[in-house]
């Protein structure tokens, strides 16, 4: 096991049941993501890619298996726990409805600083600097229907990293792009990853991302078909 | 907090609606209150100052009267002990006398009331009310009737009327006395069994020169129905002092309706109020209900992000909160708003048959209106904390989404 593992998983299972039927989408993954590593989850529909970052984030529960991060066990966690650790140690982009419609782009931005408690001015001039660094800055004071797709997504990888969480899971950020947003917001996440060193995670469906990632877990069936190093 | 008000801004058309439906509670409750006040205060002025005092000192009865009061016949023994009583500011001896009123053929069953004018003038305002003639004036033997006696008994000033004295403890005397004036009594049923007359003129019907039938008494500092406490340590130092066969009756026992009215208004209004508060709850937490369906993603998405449990139940309350003050202190201010306005164009005058209605129960044809700071304060308050405990539910609700399925939500 290595130490700069930010997280870990053991034998991971999810059974997703629903009455009499049961869904095995997880059957058993073993995985290390080392700091820094800008790492992606492909695999074909159903694959259990969403539920692999689902697990990972704390937002559902192993059926079976342990998730360490930070070399923590997660299963041991309360619920409260576990959204206190979201907050603070785990950054998200969904595939969409990312932002809150009530609140401008900087708000959005600065909202998981608000919900740590940080002081106003302090949350304020970190989210404008991390926009900026994300050139959406020019949109901090509108609210987010006014930006397009891509725009809007940018917003969500710069709420995902303003509070220097620990790893950035990503559900598909691209799926609803085209082609030449999503190679955009792909290299502003890879941006993200070297100047701020954070962990990133993100699934996706589109092989032509797969060359601007350092490793390519590649999932099939509930298992890790292939774990593959590509810089 | 800003995701609260925001919502409240964007959805104004509901916000209204909820509003209102905090608002008019309030409004309703204040305003009802108001009436209420005045109307208390209307009966206990009406009630203390033509007929009965804050309270009245009575013989003890020691054998049964009927509807006459038992005689005092010297009541100076009385009159020292109540001097002696420093809260009594104000007292005037009467006497009541069941009589028998004779004019040519007619005749009616009456009370002759004897007093002092120059005594009762000052507080009861009969000399106001005197709607033809005079008023009565110490040792000129005339007497003052109602105009609704007048009408029965066809009498006109300076008509004679034979009076017939007819009180069980006292002797028969009939006196012959000249009507010098007709008075407006603020109860019809006053003024048609109740003749003034000067103390000594009802004396003679009595044949007594001390008799008397209670020592009619005011407080200091008692100047509404709400002084209750102040009048029951009046009268208690006035028990106290008095001389063995005397009794103390406050007002409110001496017009057991008043007090019967006064039991069923309050706890009337708090009914009501409940009421209208149960609805103005149900509708908080209806809007509060849909908001949150509505919002299911962004709950789901603010929970993701790992937002505390809490803080999305106070985010919530937060917007029914800002709805709930918002709504009750707008009813609370319009409510009295309406209220001074009302007044200061003198209350709302009734006409016609319900005026005159009024009239029979010894009410002001004219409705006034008068907000109670303490009630208008616990209005707001109750409607306030209603709106916010609706909006519970579905605050907890909304904390215990899972953030996925939440996320996943489509409306
Ligand atoms: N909430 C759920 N309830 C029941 N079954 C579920 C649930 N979520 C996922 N599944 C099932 O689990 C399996 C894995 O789904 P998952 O969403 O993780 O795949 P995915 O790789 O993300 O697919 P996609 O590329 O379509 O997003 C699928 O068979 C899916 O039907
Ligand atoms: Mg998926």
């Amino acid at each position: 096991m290595s130490s700069s593992a930010v997280m870990r998983t053991e034998k991971l299972q999810k059974v997703y049941r629903t009455g009499a039927t049961e869904t095995p989408a997880l059957r058993g993954v073993d995985l290390e993501l080392e700091e820094r590593e800008f790492t992606a989850t492909a695999g074909p529909s159903g694959s259990g890619k969403s539920t692999l970052l689902h697990l990972l984030g704390g937002l559902d529960r192993p059926t079976d298996g342990e998730i360490y991060l930070d070399g923590r066990a997660m299963s041991g966690l309360s619920k409260d726990e576990l959204a206190r650790l979201r907050l603070t140690r785990i950054g998200f982009v969904f595939q969409a409805y990312n932002l809150i419609p009530v609140l401008t782009v900087v708000e959005n931005t600065a909202f998981v600083l608000e919900l740590q408690g940080i002081p106003y001015r302090e949350r304020i001039r970190r989210a404008r600097a991390i926009l900026a660094e994300l050139r959406v800055d020019k949109y901090a004071d509108q609210f987010p229907n006014r930006l397009s797709g891509g725009e809007q997504q940018r917003v969500a990888v710069a709420r995902a990293v303003v509070s220097d969480p620990a790893i950035v899971l990503a559900d598909e950020p691209t799926a609803n792009l085209d082609t030449k947003t999503s190679l955009d917001l792909i290299d502003l996440m890879r941006r993200m990853n070297e100047e701020h060193e954070t962990t990133f995670l993100f699934a996706t469906h589109d092989t032509r991302l797969l060359d601007r990632v350092d490793r390519v877990i590649h999932l099939e069936d509930g298992r890790i078909a292939r774990d593959e190093r590509v810089r | 907090m800003k995701v609260a008000l925001r919502h409240l801004v964007r959805n104004r058309r509901r916000t209204l609606l909820t509003l209102l439906a905090v608002l008019i509670p309030v409004y309703f409750l204040v305003f009802m209150f108001g009436f209420a006040n005045a109307n208390l205060r209307d009966m206990f002025e009406t009630a203390t100052r033509f007929d009965t005092g804050h309270a009245q000192i009575r013989a003890v009865p020691t054998k049964a009267t009927g509807s006459a009061i038992p005689l005092m016949r010297d009541p100076s023994d009385a009159l020292a002990a109540l001097a002696e009583v420093k809260e009594i500011e104000w007292w005037t001896v009467r006497l009541d006398l069941p009589a028998m009123a004779s004019v040519g053929e007619r005749s009616r069953t009456i009370y002759v009331r004897g007093i002092v004018p120059e005594e009762v003038d000052p507080v009861s305002g009969l000399a106001d009310r005197i709607v033809a003639g005079e008023s009565l004036a110490t040792g000129t033997g005339g007497v003052v009737v109602g105009e609704e006696l007048a009408l029965l008994l066809k009498l006109e000033v300076g008509d004679e009327i034979v009076l017939l004295g007819a009180h069980p403890e006292a002797a028969l005397g009939a006196i012959r006395a000249p009507v010098v004036g007709v008075y407006r009594a603020p109860e019809a049923a006053l003024g048609r069994t109740v003749i003034y007359a000067d103390l000594s003129t009802a004396r003679q019907l009595a044949r007594s020169e001390t008799a008397a039938t209670a020592i009619v008494l005011r407080v200091a500092g008692v100047t509404g129905p709400g002084d209750q406490t102040a009048l029951d340590r009046a009268v208690n130092d006035l028990r106290a002092n008095l001389p063995a066969g005397y009794e103390v009756q406050d007002w409110l026992e001496l017009v057991p309706m008043v007090a019967t009215y006064m039991g069923i208004l309050t706890p009337a209004l708090l009914i009501v109020g409940a009421i209208f508060f149960a609805l103005g709850g149900l509708v908080v937490l209806n809007t509060i209900y849909l908001s949150v369906l509505e919002r299911t993603r962004e709950l789901g998405l603010i929970l993701a992000l790992g937002a505390a449990r809490r803080r999305v139940v106070r985010m919530i309350l937060a917007e029914a909160g800002a709805i709930a003050v918002a709504g009750a202190v707008g009813g609370a201010v319009t409510g009295v708003g309406l209220i001074l306005v009302v007044e200061a164009f003198g209350g709302i005058p009734l006409w016609g048959a319900a005026a005159q209605m009024m009239r029979e129960i010894g009410m002001s044809p004219v409705l006034h209106l008068s907000a109670n700071f303490v009630q208008v304060a616990l209005s707001t308050a109750s409607m306030t904390a209603v709106a916010v405990l609706a909006a519970w539910w579905p605050a907890r609700r909304a904390s215990r989404l899972e953030p996925m399925e939440a996320m996943r939500y489509v409306e």
